[in-house]
């Protein structure tokens, strides 16, 4: 056993920085090659190693953590400036599409005709299945408020109940997105409407899935006893990622649905 | 024992459909009534060291701010150490940009070359 006189993790050496690192590299490099020579062996091995690298990076935090108790509340801080960091560079990475809409729409060129939408363009009625959508992530967000709530109490079904309750509705949200994708009169091809639509509400999509992922992670660590009521970080992160997810939804519905319909 | 004494008597199963709850018998009885364990019940490894030695108002891993100390004779600051020597930064004033480093030895209190604050060694065990 270590003897320190920290409160801090000196983690052991890791190979998944490595191997995260050449899934990254293999990646890229296997989308330049699918790009010119149409195969995707290279890309997809990238992709399965960096599912791989996730999958035992996180399940290490979580033995750390849970099973080990390296997690000391100056660590759990440190956890928790991070989630922050980086939920704040997600903003940033969200604040350049709606740069790209924003300079596109509040001065159309001629070649758009001059307005927005543009001439051709049918847009989606934003007060249809838009506005479940905004309705369900609403819902989805005061679920995990409650589940949040449910295990600072100690109560164990509340918290299953409402988590799941969350995820459902998350995949409700995907459900009706993806439909609405198959039905939508316009493409990503159909000008810079199309472009702005479908890479802002498309990044989106990618990040709900994301965050569902993690609230499912969340509920599965909760079936196995993983949280206590006062010591749930995992929880919270997901918590707060989804909340993200939802506020970027209602930029998006007031700005493109909404507005620019 | 009353408990042992009960369940001796009473069928598990009549337990149960007397409390309203369904047959568990994998749930821990030391779990909260809710079903969520506390770091009490829970925690365990460094972070339970910290968290039940914060309990009893100690800190052996440092994790709370240093108590102050005016740096008088009669109220030196106390700097904790495992060795019998520690490295000792005074900051003189606040927002002096230059730190005063020294090495604290065991026994008689040091004073800062600069500002003359007084500091004491005290010794301490590893915690483990």
């Amino acid at each position: 056993m270590a003897h320190q006189a920290h409160a801090y993790h000196m983690v052991d050496p890791s190979p998944w920085p490595l191997t995260g690192a050449v899934s990254a590299l293999l990646m890229t490099s296997g989308l330049a090659i699918w790009m010119h020579f149409h195969s995707t062996t290279l890309m997809s091995l990238g992709l399965v190693l960096l599912l791989l690298t996730m999958y035992q990076w996180w399940r290490d935090i979580i033995r750390e953590g849970t099973f080990q108790g390296h997690h000391t509340p100056p660590v759990q801080k440190g956890l928790r400036y991070g989630m922050i960091l980086f939920i704040t560079s997600e903003v940033f990475f969200f604040l350049g599409f709606f740069w790209a809409f924003y300079h596109s729409s509040l001065a159309p060129t001629p070649e758009l005709g001059g307005c927005w939408p543009p001439t051709g363009i049918t847009t989606l009625n934003p007060f249809e299945v838009p506005l479940l959508n905004t309705a369900v992530l609403l819902a989805s967000g005061v679920t995990v408020t409650w589940a949040h709530h449910s295990i600072m109490e100690g109560q164990r079904k509340q918290a299953l109940q409402s988590l799941a309750l969350t995820i459902l509705l998350g995949f409700y949200f995907t459900a009706l997105q993806a439909m609405e994708y198959y039905e939508a009169p316009f493409t990503i091809a159909d000008g810079v409407y199309g472009s702005t639509f479908f890479v802002a509400t498309g990044f989106h999509g990618l990040h709900v899935i994301i965050g569902s992922t993690f609230l499912t992670v969340c509920l599965l660590r909760q079936m196995l006893h993983h949280f206590t009521s006062e010591h749930h970080f995992g929880f919270e992160a997901a918590a707060w990622y989804w909340h993200f997810v939802d506020v970027v939804w209602l930029f998006l519905y007031i700005s493109i649905y909404w507005w620019g319909s | 024992m009353a408990a042992r004494l009960l369940l001796r008597t009473c069928p598990l199963r009549v337990l149960q459909l007397r409390g309203g709850t369904a047959a568990r018998p994998l749930q821990r009885a030391m779990a909260s009534a809710g079903g969520i364990p506390t770091d009490e019940e829970q925690a365990t490894g460094l972070e339970r060291r910290t968290l039940q030695a914060l309990k009893q108002g100690k800190d052996p891993y440092s994790i709370l701010k240093p108590k102050q100390y005016t740096g008088t004779k009669a109220d030196p600051h106390i700097v904790p150490s495992i060795g019998n020597k520690r490295l000792v930064g005074c900051l003189c004033e606040e927002d002096n940009t230059a730190i005063v480093w020294f090495w604290l030895h065991e026994g008689e209190p040091q004073r800062c070359p600069e500002c003359g604050s007084h500091y004491k060694l005290v010794h301490h065990e590893l915690p483990h």
